[in-house]
């Protein structure tokens, strides 16, 4: 689906000093409620399994079932939008590079995390290249799970993106203009990004990349029924 | 109308073990249809009531669904008692149609497992409303919280406690009703009395939170208990009806708990189905107009209407077939004429009874939403019986193919005779279940929907009917579907003295998404004259049973003929239909023809301590996992895996996790085999034919 890459979200990366977020390292998309943040993060999973890469979902709050119907519903939409025909390369690719991983009723830790992991390396010869963490409370969770992750990331060699969640009345941001509620950790995020709705589409904003904190030109037009680039 | 609205037609399901005949069984002796509590695994070796066949005795699980009746505080019920295996699925299915409302049992240590899912999934299809019982409060690890919170989580349930428990485990003593703010506590021999009492001061608090989450949760379904809430004076007829609105259009689950085998709760749940659960009237229902091609007609549960039933159930007895027949319009009574649809035969009703498991009671005559049964009616499950001319059936039921198949020979002249007595049957009672007769080695096959299905089938053989039987290894459906348009352009021309034979046809097939088959005309000009064209279109379909690949029925075909000719002397019906069959043999394989094996939808929950193993087990059956899902101390995998790599699974999953992990399985698609192994396959089956051919 070389169109869709084309207008992918992740696009925005190429707008960064290394185009990618890279092993080892932690990425986040700050939203406040209802903007669209999981719809992003599944944007961003297409990217990576078109590119054959492979993906672990990894899911705190719903079930496997309401995840795989998030991407049910969005590649559906892309098909129409990106006007696909014939499909079956990408569902494939769907199929084979897709894992996900929920954790309800509060089962998640970071043991846990990695044990399932290790097992998806040895069991399943099933080696992701990136975790997409979504439903992980970042005004409840302590720094120290962070920096636990960010060593996740190194030991199994994955880039993680996450979403958090901001509000409208909490307008505290960091001295370098990271927002509320990463503004305390920014320093283990190589990757942030902002999604805000404009009046004429959804504007995502890089906040840090790397080790820049202001993006020249870091900010993209989604389409805001899509989540595709327009710019 | 005011006896039919305290009518209730009820099913009871669950994950297997979780205690519903159990709970049935105490239904049946707290609204005194017995006089005596057996254990479903009878150390008294008489077992529980609703298991009506041996079988099901021995093994203390429940195969068959019986209809019982009985009475509580005014109200009739008849509970259709179901199954709780995945593997006999088209009887859960079955019993779910004529049910109105369900009770959803659950284990309050086990929780919500797999299979409790797929029953779930099944009511949520015929819409069925239920109310939730988690059983075994009394046993080690019980946690009714845990319950309704994977209620909530797994099923999507708006699940709300009507009861909390008084103590817990071998604590267990009584419940707290969130209605009444009384405790409740069972006293006698049986717990055959209720005795109400203050809430003990300990959980008075707890007591109250969780009635303002019942007051939250069903106030959404009453303007008048909101502003009762509002005003501080919700009465409990106030909640009720509240609580009975939400359950009837499924949007609220209201929880029972308890335990049936230490007789505690049972009253209540009662109560629960009384109260809360839909009558006849209360759900809509409608027929298939045959004349009016089948369009559909709303019914009503009126018995001064026309008869609209349905045959659910049948069951062999000593003294003949049982119908079991829900009444969805009309009123039944013994003499009268009704009209069994399906071969607008008339059938005269003899004797008409309403059942208790194996005992019966006799009526004169039975009304619309009643469940009964039917004596020495010629008939198969599934089929429809009317009067006063209407011309209905009841819209058919989702019937899944049969994915799995065996042979069977009986092992002496007895066994022959009995063998097809029990499949002639079997095939009527179950409509997944098939049996047929192999035209080219002459053995008799049967298929159905997986292992345990057909093996039930196979001991039933032997114990009803004493019929001794051995059985082939279990075989896949494969099926064969062709991968590209392919042209054919095929003359059968004959002359062999008098009148000859003469048909050309021209067209091409392609693979079909939509359909099993599909035919298209486009000749135009007659170039084939049409009283020819059914018959090419019967010489293609007549090439469909067996492929040209490896001799699988075909599936996803679309044929468009454009062309062809014909002869003014020459050309016969018979001559079209051998040239259709002679161009599908010419164009077949230019299309590329694939095998396309069962995948199945598998899920195994067990202790997260086992995922590895679970995970490599299903990895080396050429299983795709889709999920793992973490619940606590639970991990369960979901998985699309080949059919012909799961015999045997139920061992090895057993003997790599020490017996704590189960699985379930149910049809999921048709997909490609993978090269190397379709290679395998017709190597096994040329070698098989070259076998037969020497022996």
């Amino acid at each position: 689906m070389k169109d869709f890459i084309s207008v992918s979200p992740l696009k925005v990366l190429e707008r960064s000093s290394e185009q990618i977020l890279g092993p080892g390292n932690l990425g986040v998309l700050v939203a406040r409620a209802g903007v669209g943040k999981t719809a992003c993060l599944i944007h961003i999973a297409f990217d990576k399994i078109f590119r054959k890469e492979k993906l672990v979902h990894v899911s705190l709050e719903e079930g496997p079932d309401k995840v795989a119907s998030y991407y049910r519903v969005i590649y559906h939409d892309l098909l129409k939008a990106l006007n696909v025909e014939d499909d079956h390369e990408y569902r494939e690719l769907l199929e084979r590079n897709r894992m996900t991983l929920a954790y309800i009723n509060q089962s998640f830790d970071l043991k846990r995390l990695q044990a399932n992991l290790r097992n998806l390396t040895e069991r399943l010869g099933f080696r992701p290249s990136t975790l997409i963490v979504d439903g992980l409370d970042f005004e409840e969770t302590e720094r120290e799970v962070f920096e636990e992750l960010k060593k996740v990331a190194g030991e199994f060699e994955v880039e993680i993106w996450f979403s958090a969640l901001s509000h409208r009345h909490i307008t505290e941001t960091s001295e370098m203009g990271i927002p509320y509620p990463v503004h305390k950790l920014d320093d283990l995020f190589t990757i942030i990004m902002q999604l805000q709705p404009g009046q004429t589409g959804i504007f995502l904003k890089l906040l840090k990349d790397h080790d820049g904190y202001s993006v020249p030109e870091g900010s993209m037009r989604l389409d805001p029924n899509t989540f595709l680039a327009l710019d | 109308m005011d006896e039919i609205r305290k009518l209730r037609n009820i099913g009871i399901s669950a994950h297997i073990d979780s205690g519903k005949t159990t709970l049935t069984e105490r239904i049946l002796y707290f609204t005194k249809r017995i006089f005596a509590i057996h254990e479903v695994k009878g150390k008294d070796g008489v077992g529980a009531t609703m298991d009506s066949m041996e079988l099901e005795k021995e093994r203390g699980i429940t195969i068959a669904s019986a209809a019982t009746h009985c009475e509580w505080k005014g109200h009739r019920i008849n509970i259709i008692d179901t199954p709780g295996h995945v593997d006999f699925t088209i009887e859960v299915e079955r019993a779910l149609r004529v049910m109105d409302g369900a009770v959803l049992i659950l284990c309050s240590v086990g929780g919500v497992q797999s299979q409790s899912i797929t029953v779930d999934r099944q009511m949520k299809r015929y819409e069925v409303p239920r109310i939730a019982f988690i059983n075994k409060c009394d046993r080690a690890g019980a946690d009714p919280y845990k319950v309704v919170d994977q209620l909530r989580e797994k099923l999507g349930h708006n699940a709300v406690f009507m009861q909390i428990p008084i103590g817990l485990e071998s604590e267990l003593s009584g419940i707290v009703d969130l209605v009444s703010m009384k405790a409740l506590y069972f006293e006698g021999p049986n717990g055959d009395e209720v005795r109400t009492g203050e809430i003990p001061p300990s959980m008075v608090d707890e007591a109250m939170l969780k009635r303002e989450e019942l007051l939250d949760a069903a106030s959404m379904f009453s303007d008048d208990l909101m502003e009762a809430i509002l005003e501080e004076n919700p009465t409990p007829d106030l909640i009720h009806e509240a609580v009975r609105n939400g359950t009837v259009s499924r949007h609220l689950t209201p929880v029972f708990l308890g335990s049936a085998y230490k007789n505690i709760g049972v009253q209540a749940v009662l109560d629960g189905i009384n109260r809360y659960l839909p009558s006849p009237p209360d759900v809509k229902n409608a027929a298939l107009d045959i004349d009016r091609d089948e369009a559909e007609v709303p019914l009503e549960t009126d018995p001064d209407k026309p008869v609209v039933a349905l045959a659910f159930k049948l069951e062999v007895t000593p003294y003949g077939q049982l119908t079991y027949l829900r009444i969805y319009q009309g009123s039944i009574g013994k003499g009268d004429d009704i009209t069994l649809t399906r071969t607008g035969r008339k059938i005269k009703v003899g004797r008409l009874v309403r059942m208790h498991a194996e005992q019966m009671e006799d009526l004169t005559s039975a009304k619309a939403g009643d469940i009964v049964a039917l004596f020495g009616v010629d008939c198969y499950s599934g089929d429809t019986f009317t009067s006063g001319g209407l011309n209905y059936t009841m819209s058919s039921m989702f019937v899944p193919e049969p994915v799995i198949s065996l042979s069977i020979s009986p092992e002496d002249n007895k066994s022959q005779t009995n063998m097809s007595k029990a499949l002639n049957r079997f095939v009527r009672e179950d409509p997944t279940f098939r049996s047929y007769v192999d035209q080219e080695s002459g053995e008799t096959i049967i298929s159905g929907m997986g292992e345990l299905h057909l093996e039930v089938y196979v001991e039933r053989m032997k114990r009803e009917f004493s019929a001794r039987v051995t059985t082939g290894m279990p075989q896949v459906a494969y099926r064969e579907a062709i991968t590209r348009r392919a042209d054919f352009d095929y003359t059968h021309k004959k002359q062999t003295g008098g009148s000859g034979q003469f048909g050309r046809v021209t067209g091409f097939m392609e693979p079909s998404e939509e359909s099993a088959y599909e035919f298209v005309n486009q000749i135009k000009g007659g170039v084939i004259p049409t009283e020819y064209i059914p018959a090419v279109d019967k010489g293609f379909q007549s090439c469909l049973n067996k492929g040209a690949a490896l001799g699988f029925p075909v599936v996803g075909m679309k044929v468009t003929i454009n062309d062809g000719k014909s002869h003014s002397v020459d050309s016969s019906e018979l001559a079209f239909t051998q040239a259709a069959i002679g161009a599908f043999k010419q164009a077949y394989i230019k299309a590329r023809p694939v095998i396309l094996e069962p995948v199945m939808k598998v899920s195994v929950e067990g202790p997260s301590e086992f995922q590895g193993s679970i995970m490599g087990s299903i990895n080396q059956r050429r299983g795709l996992i889709t999920s793992s899902t973490e619940d606590g101390d639970f991990t369960t995998i979901d998985a699309e895996v080949p059919l012909a790599e799961m015999f045997g699974y139920a061992t090895v999953l057993r003997s790599l996790t020490q017996g704590r992990a189960e699985f379930t399985m149910e049809f999921l698609k048709y997909s490609r085999v993978p090269r190397s192994l379709s290679e395998e396959l017709k190597a096994n089956l040329r070698g098989k034919s070259r076998g037969e051919k020497k022996s």
